[in-house]
């Protein structure tokens, strides 16, 4: 019994120890588990809860809540013309890294809101900042216990019902690539999502809980983190003709690629020319100044970053942030340190293009409306407060707002880098214009009705 | 026995290896990275006094050669002679034959002050040998074996060596204020010197240290810790010859100077945790009668002692007692190092005598007897911080609670003080936060009751869709109430 003793105090000890002792600046640099990611959010929450509020999507195949930490001065509430931006990590839970720095990220961002850094509490105050650690919390703990440092390429890659979340999601590149050639819509191409998705027994929990989630904010930027190699990836993630490496662009791919380089070039690592390739053998040819194009890099189909940008809004690309994909504890602060400014230099992006609100002339918000850009096939649509963000890299632009019943409006804008350009829209619904239409014809009558005195 | 005693040391190693591991910036002899970018940036910013010399050095070497052939030429011969003693007592020291260009240059630097007429008379006077100790008088050679002065690294640490030996940072600020008297050095360089002798002087300091025998290392760390802390309140009275060469501080000076004061602000810390601290540190750490006085902060551990009064159990004893004192001594070199802050220190303190309690009633099925404690003891607590003493109670009731409602698996129990802890801290940072958000604001004092509401309702809901257990939230409710 008495022996107990010693050990008791130092496993007090060490706990305390564990969780007392703050490390470098407040963050501390540790794996979490399901559990003290929990805490971890909460935490954050219980420093920062008037610029936080922490919610789930729904539930891991296993029952994990997939939680999401909101970041924003009003929380909970989509403030009209405030720009939503994402980020989601560990979709692969073997991929660890991305994980850990969303919660170093959360912490860094409250700590720093805190001590009054302007950046980031411009940032807060003007964008709705979501972070999802994971998304496949499953995955996590069956990479995570595994014994001895050495983790397994493939061991908790997938959900708990051994489905590959990155390639789980509908492939929407399919149906542009036939829409490229034979006409038909350039975007929002999941018809019916909801039912769509509700109905389709292929979706795994996380998957559809995610499709969910995107329908439901209007998100305008996102990133989905990952692990195994280094480097920022941007759509077509899947090749037009089929094969395994062809340059697949989007409609957007001169934003895409300022996008990837706004978050490779603040890390030092990703965006050094001199890199090595992370195994001997890999080809990396495709990358340049750190970022590639999906497709050139290797064919994916089904991913969640393509589906994000063909079912909504949303620009999402990926980032692949070590070559290792579960590396050493005491390496996660040299990842913190290579990523942290990227991690809020992309989330600055959100602020980019033109932006502003379509209503009609008694400024009524039109929702839903559509905001085309000439000379890029890819149109976006208004929110429910007729607000809408459109990503443009510097140029001049004609930008048109359309809805079914109204009068099409066009602008000319010159958009620089940053800060996003304010255009609205005022649009003369049909209807208004006939009755102009026959007031005037109206007036007309009586003018010549007088004058000839009919 | 033996075999148990192995056990338990084995698990102490462990618990150093895990503290070390964990806080990367722990001061080992080996001097972690962090320790060395503190260093390096010192170096960086500092060793422009090299840099100073050598570009000082390139941009009059030319006008020196003309000049000194000039001023050899016309000046005193006397004075001269006394200025390149002066000189050469300065850069001296007794290390080995360096390049002599360096030293050369070194003293090229100071020859053009010469060339200012009225100035070398000045030194002429101050150069009274009879009238003051300077440093050329002492027995001790100041030159080289060859004769040849020496760079400002040697000078450092001629000066540094001086300081140790004599114990007297006076030493310092003499040689300092005759350089600067002299117009030999700006005000720059003596600040710059002055960071370097620190350094250099600490490096002796460490060095020492560790060549001692383990018998002396106790009070050779105690004169170690002494010395320390004596360069902590060196740096305090360096602060007056500092605010004198107030001139033509450099920003960069500046921030050191803040630095520095941040420092030993943070080394004293607050009030009642410096009397703590202090108070620990006077006494004396190898009696275990003295200990044991240290140990009186911890109610709990102090209880667990006693409860082992039995004769088989002194060496039981006396093992936990060089454990938590151990623990102690390493919360104590964190805060001193700056790893942690004293609150942070004292929090993980008490904690860990909360957690004691927890762990033996658990461990032991039986609650420790409460002893008599003597009256001082029960009024320090109260004179320290309310706020920690309530916190400690109510570590207390939520370790109450948590035996009654034993619904969790035991891994999540020894979490339990753990996350609360971490509640605590950040709940505590919020509130400190929004004092401060609204006094710079200009609002009144943040209403605490419409707050309390609202996190209450939030825990509610959160509770409900599963993002906290029932037991975490009601514990946040409480650690609000008792606001």
């Amino acid at each position: 019994m008495k022996p107990f003793l010693s050990v008791v105090l130092f496993g007090a000890a060490v706990v305390a120890l564990v969780s007392g002792a703050g490390a470098d600046g407040e963050i501390s640099f540790e794996y979490h588990r399901y559990e003290e990611l929990r805490k971890a959010l909460v935490s954050v929450w219980l420093q920062c809860p008037t610029i936080t509020r922490i919610y789930t999507i729904g539930e891991s195949f296993e029952g994990r809540e997939l939680l999401v930490l909101e970041m924003s001065d009003n929380p909970g509430t989509h403030e009209p013309g405030e720009p939503e931006f994402k980020y989601i990590a560990n979709m692969h839970g073997n991929e660890a890294v991305g994980r850990e720095l969303l919660i170093y990220l959360a912490q860094y961002l409250c700590n720093q809101y805190q001590q009054g850094n302007e950046t980031i509490i411009d940032l807060i105050h003007n964008t709705r900042i979501h972070l999802m650690p994971s998304m496949n919390p499953d995955g996590f703990e069956k990479a995570a216990s595994q014994p001895g440092e050495i983790k397994d390429w493939f061991v908790g890659r997938s959900n708990a019902q051994g489905v590959d979340l990155n390639r789980n999601f509908p492939d929407l590149d399919r149906i542009i690539y036939i829409n490229e050639r034979e006409g038909g819509a350039n975007n929002h191409l999941l018809q019916n999502m909801k039912k769509a998705v509700d109905e389709n027994t292929k979706l795994a929990p996380e998957t559809k809980s995610v499709i969910h989630w995107i329908m439901d904010i209007p998100f305008v930027l996102s990133a989905n983190l990952h692990g195994g190699d280094v480097v920022a990836n941007y759509p077509y993630d899947e090749t037009r003709t089929g094969s395994t490496h062809e340059y697949s662009a989007s409609p957007d791919d001169v934003m895409f690629k300022s996008l990837a380089r706004a978050y490779s070039m603040y890390n030092p690592v990703m965006s050094d020319p001199q890199r090595p390739p992370c195994r001997k053998n890999d080809d990396d040819s495709s990358f340049k100044e750190g970022i590639t194009n999906g497709g050139a890099w290797y064919s994916v189909p089904g991913g969640m970053q393509d589906f994000n940008y063909l079912s909504s809004n949303c620009f999402e690309i990926t980032l692949e942030l070590s070559c290792d994909k579960f590396p050493n504890e005491d390496t996660l602060k040299n990842y913190w340190d290579q990523n942290r400014n990227s991690l809020v230099n992309y989330i600055e992006q959100v602020h980019r293009g033109v932006k502003g609100f379509v209503r009609d002339l008694q400024g009524n918000p039109i929702s839903n409306a559509t905001i085309s850009v000439e000379g890029i096939y890819h149109d976006i649509t208004t929110a429910k407060d007729g607000d809408y963000w459109r990503l443009l890299a510097p140029g001049n632009y004609k930008v048109a707002a359309s809805a079914p019943g109204y009068l099409t409006v066009i602008k000319k804008v010159a958009v620089p880098y940053s800060p996003a350009t304010r255009v609205d829209f005022e649009l003369e619904s049909l209807m208004e214009r006939k009755e102009e239409e026959r007031e005037e014809l109206m007036d007309w009558w009586k003018m010549m009705s007088e004058t000839l005195n009919f | 026995m033996a075999s148990k005693h192995v056990g338990v040391f084995v698990l102490f190693q462990l618990l150093v290896l895990n503290v070390v591991s964990q806080t990367s910036a722990f001061p080992t002899p080996t001097a972690s990275t962090d320790d060395k970018t503190v260093y390096n940036r010192q170096l960086t910013e500092e060793r422009p006094l090299q840099e100073q010399i050598a570009e000082a050095d390139s941009v009059k070497a030319a006008l020196q050669s003309a000049e000194s052939k000039r001023s050899a030429a016309s000046k005193d011969a006397g004075s001269e002679q006394d200025d390149f003693t002066m000189l050469k007592s300065l850069a001296d020291g007794q290390k080995s034959k360096e390049t002599t260009e360096v030293p050369v240059k070194k003293e090229d630097q100071y020859v053009p002050d010469e060339s200012d007429s009225t100035k070398s008379r000045r030194l002429a006077e101050d150069y009274d040998s009879t009238k003051n100790g300077m440093e050329y008088d002492d027995p001790e050679s100041f030159r080289q074996v060859d004769g040849t002065p020496l760079t400002a690294e040697d000078i450092v640490q001629k000066i540094a060596n001086k300081i140790y030996e004599e114990d007297d940072r006076g030493v310092f600020d003499r040689i300092v204020s005759k350089l600067l008297k002299l117009g030999l050095i700006t005000d720059n360089q003596a600040d710059t010197l002055e960071y370097q002798v620190a350094e250099a002087l600490q490096d002796l300091i460490s060095k020492n240290a560790k060549n001692n025998e383990i018998e002396d290392a106790v009070s050779n760390d105690q004169e170690t810790r002494g010395e320390q802390d004596d360069q902590g309140s060196d740096t305090d009275a360096w602060e007056p010859p500092r605010r004198r060469y107030n001139e033509d501080e450099d920003e960069e000076e500046e921030d050191e100077a803040e630095d520095e004061v941040d420092r030993d602000a943070e080394e004293e810390g607050d009030a009642p945790d410096n009397t703590w601290d202090k108070g620990t540190e006077e006494g004396n750490e190898v009696s275990p009668e003295d200990g044991l006085q240290d140990l009186q902060y911890f109610p709990n551990f102090y209880r667990l002692l006693k409860s082992l009064d039995s004769e088989q159990d002194t060496q039981e004893r006396e093992t936990l007692i060089t454990i938590m004192k151990t623990l102690i001594d390493f919360v104590k070199m964190m805060v001193k190092y700056g790893t942690i802050t004293p609150e942070e220190g004292v929090s993980y303190l008490e904690n860990l005598d909360a957690m004691i309690a927890m762990q033996t009633k658990n461990k032991l099925g039986k609650a420790l007897v409460l002893p008599d404690f003597p009256g001082p003891n029960g009024k320090n607590l109260d004179e320290d911080d309310n706020t920690k003493a309530e916190a400690a109670k109510m570590q207390k009731e939520y370790e109450n609670l948590k035996d009654s409602t034993k619904e969790d698996q035991p891994s999540t129990e020894t979490n339990q003080p753990g996350k609360s802890e971490t509640y605590l801290e950040a709940i505590r940072k919020n509130i400190e936060w929004l004092k401060k958000h609204n006094k710079d604001e200009g609002k009144d004092d943040y209403d605490l009751s419409k707050l309390k509401d609202f996190m209450d309702q939030q825990v509610d809901s959160y509770i409900e869709k599963g993002i906290i257990a029932k037991d975490e939230g009601d514990t946040i409710k409480r650690i609000y109430s008792s606001l």
